[in-house]
């Protein structure tokens, strides 16, 4: 059993396959609900199906261990995995820097970076801004995500950074 | 007559001249910047010459390099497009001077439309209604205030040199009005060193409705009907109807004929779109000329059965229109969204990038106007519009309910775009009773909507993320535990 999250709802989920009917046919569980669920073709980026006799698309877009992107019959939606997996999944990739996702800002447009409003070793308010970026002539602030203390500044300011790009850690 | 034309633009409208001049057997020829060696243009038209760096300046905005491809190429004639050089009467007058024929006006009436002043003076000759206010420039806050009083408060104070809010203050008193006038006259010197203040009446909750112009070389001139542009955000356009819900046919007839009055004032040729303000008590004032083919035109085009670029080149080509008004006739109602890249909640923030993938929707009575490909960038150095998404039906709302579904159809990977806040607006009850207004979003608290409804769209579909999160993290554990890349292989496992 895997508790899956989603964010944008704030609600959580327990799910999991509980038969495997052949002819690409399951039956799966949400939470207390059974579901039928014939998968049409699936591959690492995607998959496409039928559940409870209706068609859905979904691709799968950046993913990490914990942290699902995926877009739903065109509706973008993040999912939080728990599971025991996890372990065994950083032991298999070789381990990697524990948490990172968690600490990076990342810018959510392209743009100029124009200016830095901290420093290393500042501490930060959840919302505070850290730099301003310029896309298209417009300003747009980049704020902290979370409280904190700002390590490794990425950003240099006249310099370009693109979707997703850290601009710094807070820890 | 015309045989070669360069289409002086670039993303979807140098696309849309394109496919018309095919259907005519026209050859065509294409420019391109560095930034846009990928662009479907390129690919698209008959000849294609690069013309500089990315930055508009140095490529689309280059008279002189785009004369130089004119006249290397052999091109008879050229199309601006919209924006970049479309409203430039220099460009208008060097391409007069060098035997080109411009598909759009003479560059002396470019000029006096494009002069908000002269422009204003000639409607008014014409018995054009233009919003009320001081006839020319005024002295001094003494004179200001004596044109406010005739007219009635709130006004405006503009500065002719201003735009995009700069310049601009609305003032309701004698008071306000001497402090306003300050501020505007030193904003005005700090920004471009000089100033000059007009007066105008200040309307509320009022709707931006334009027309159609279409005159030819002989002085026929008729309307194509209007089109309704009020949904808005930072006055620039985001959604369009045609016809507008406020306006019948008596009044089209009536607005119908000023129309023709502004197009002949001007000495306007060609096809051109005439703006008003609808004030709220139903009163029209026009606004401007836009001397060029407008962005949303192809609801015109559902709603009228002509082909307006084919139109222009039959102008260019000093042909009398084929018709008179009275042939013409309004059929059904068109929608048009304007697919942009953007991020509603971040102030409508540009998005640029790469889109792996794209759907583009289709099916009868749909027709989107794009750039975009699977694999296109979104480049950040030109205009956020992607995709202008068109439709059409017998009845307003069966127009309203297709586009809805060519919505939900459209799927543009890789940047943020306005498809979601286009949803809600098109399922809100203001809109479908057609209660539009220039401040829609603000005043029917739009964003907020926006917020809810995607969290509603997410709650619907959280069955179906869940499930395909289920499989996928089955499979990804079998990948690891199995180090096996075989999805097939994985579901033989399963059980």
């Amino acid at each position: 059993m895997t508790n899956f999250k989603i964010q944008e709802i704030e609600k959580s989920f327990d799910g999991k396959i509980i038969e495997n009917l052949g002819d690409n046919d399951y039956i799966i569980k949400i939470n207390d609900n059974e579901h039928k669920l014939k998968i049409i073709s699936m591959n690492s980026r995607g998959i496409e199906f039928i559940l409870n006799q209706q068609y859905h698309k979904a691709k799968y877009l950046e993913q990490s261990t914990n942290e699902m992107n995926i877009v739903i019959d065109n509706v973008p939606m993040i999912i939080n995995l728990h599971t025991h997996y996890d372990k065994v999944v950083y032991k298999n990739s070789g381990g990697s820097s524990s948490g990172g996702a968690q600490i990076a800002l990342k810018s959510q447009i392209p743009g100029k970076v124009v200016s830095i409003s901290v420093e290393h070793g500042d501490s930060v308010k959840k919302g505070d801004v850290v730099c301003t970026l310029e896309s298209m002539k417009m300003q747009v602030a980049v704020k902290a995500h979370k409280d904190g203390v700002i390590r490794n500044i990425k950003a240099k300011e006249g310099a370009s950074v693109a979707k997703g790009d850290i601009i710094s850690d807070i820890e | 007559m015309i045989e070669k034309v360069l289409i002086a633009n670039r993303g979807e409208i140098a696309l849309r001249v394109i496919r018309t001049c095919k259907a005519l057997g026209i050859k065509t020829v294409a420019v391109y910047s560095d930034e846009d060696t990928n662009s479907m243009h390129v690919k698209q038209a008959t000849e294609a010459y690069h013309i500089g760096e990315a930055a508009p300046a140095k490529s689309y905005l280059n008279q002189e390099k785009i004369l130089d491809v004119m006249l290397s190429s052999g091109a008879d004639a050229v199309h601006p497009g919209y924006g970049f050089l479309s409203e430039n009467d220099d460009f208008a007058r060097l391409c007069e001077k060098n035997k080109i024929t411009f598909i759009g006006p003479s560059a002396d009436s470019m000029n006096l439309c494009g002069d908000k002043m002269e422009c204003k003076a000639a409607m008014l000759k014409a018995e054009v209604p233009t919003v009320p206010g001081s006839p020319g420039l005024v002295k001094d806050a003494e004179d200001a205030a004596k044109v406010a009083n005739d007219i009635g408060y709130p006004v405006m104070l503009k500065s002719v040199y201003g735009g995009g809010g700069r310049g601009i203050r609305i003032v309701t008193n004698d008071k306000e009005l001497h402090d306003g006038f300050e501020t505007v006259t030193s904003e005005s010197i700090a920004a471009v060193g000089k100033s000059a203040i007009i007066v105008e009446k200040f309307l509320e909750k009022t709707r931006h409705i334009e027309y159609q112009m279409c005159r030819d070389h002989h002085g026929n001139s008729v309307h194509l009907f209007e089109r309704e542009c009020s949904i808005q955000r930072r006055n620039q356009k985001l959604i369009e109807q045609t016809p507008s819900p406020v306006v019948d046919d008596a009044k089209r007839e009536e607005i119908g004929e000023i129309v023709v009055r502004a197009a002949e004032a001007v000495d306007y040729t060609n096809l051109g779109t005439a703006e008003f303000l609808r004030a709220d008590n139903g009163e029209f004032y026009f606004i401007e000329i836009n001397a060029r083919l407008q962005v949303e035109h192809p609801i015109s085009e559902m709603v009228s059965g002509l082909d307006f670029v084919k139109l222009q080149i039959d102008i260019a080509n000093g042909e009398p229109l084929p018709f008179k008004q009275k042939d013409l006739k309004m059929n059904g109602y068109a929608i048009e969204c304007r697919i942009n890249a953007e991020d509603t909640f971040l102030d409508f923030a540009p998005s640029t990038g790469p889109v792996p993938d794209v759907t583009i929707p289709s099916g009868p009575n749909v027709r989107c106007d794009t750039y975009l490909y699977p694999g296109c960038t979104v480049s950040p150095f030109y205009d956020s519009l992607m995709a202008k998404l068109c439709t059409w039906g017998p009845t307003f709302d069966e127009s309203r309910t297709r586009m809805l579904t060519a919505l939900n159809d459209m799927y543009v990977e890789g940047v943020e775009t306005s498809i979601p806040l286009y949803k809600t607006i098109l399922n809100s009850e203001e809109y479908k009773k057609g209660e539009l207004s220039t401040d829609f979003l603000k005043r029917y608290g739009m964003i907020d909507k926006l917020t809810e409804d995607l969290k509603q769209e997410k709650e619907n579909k959280t069955d179906a993320a869940l499930a395909a999160a289920i499989i996928h993290s089955e499979y990804f554990k079998s990948q690891v535990q199995n180090n096996s890349n075989n999805s097939a292989n994985w579901k033989n496992k399963l059980d």
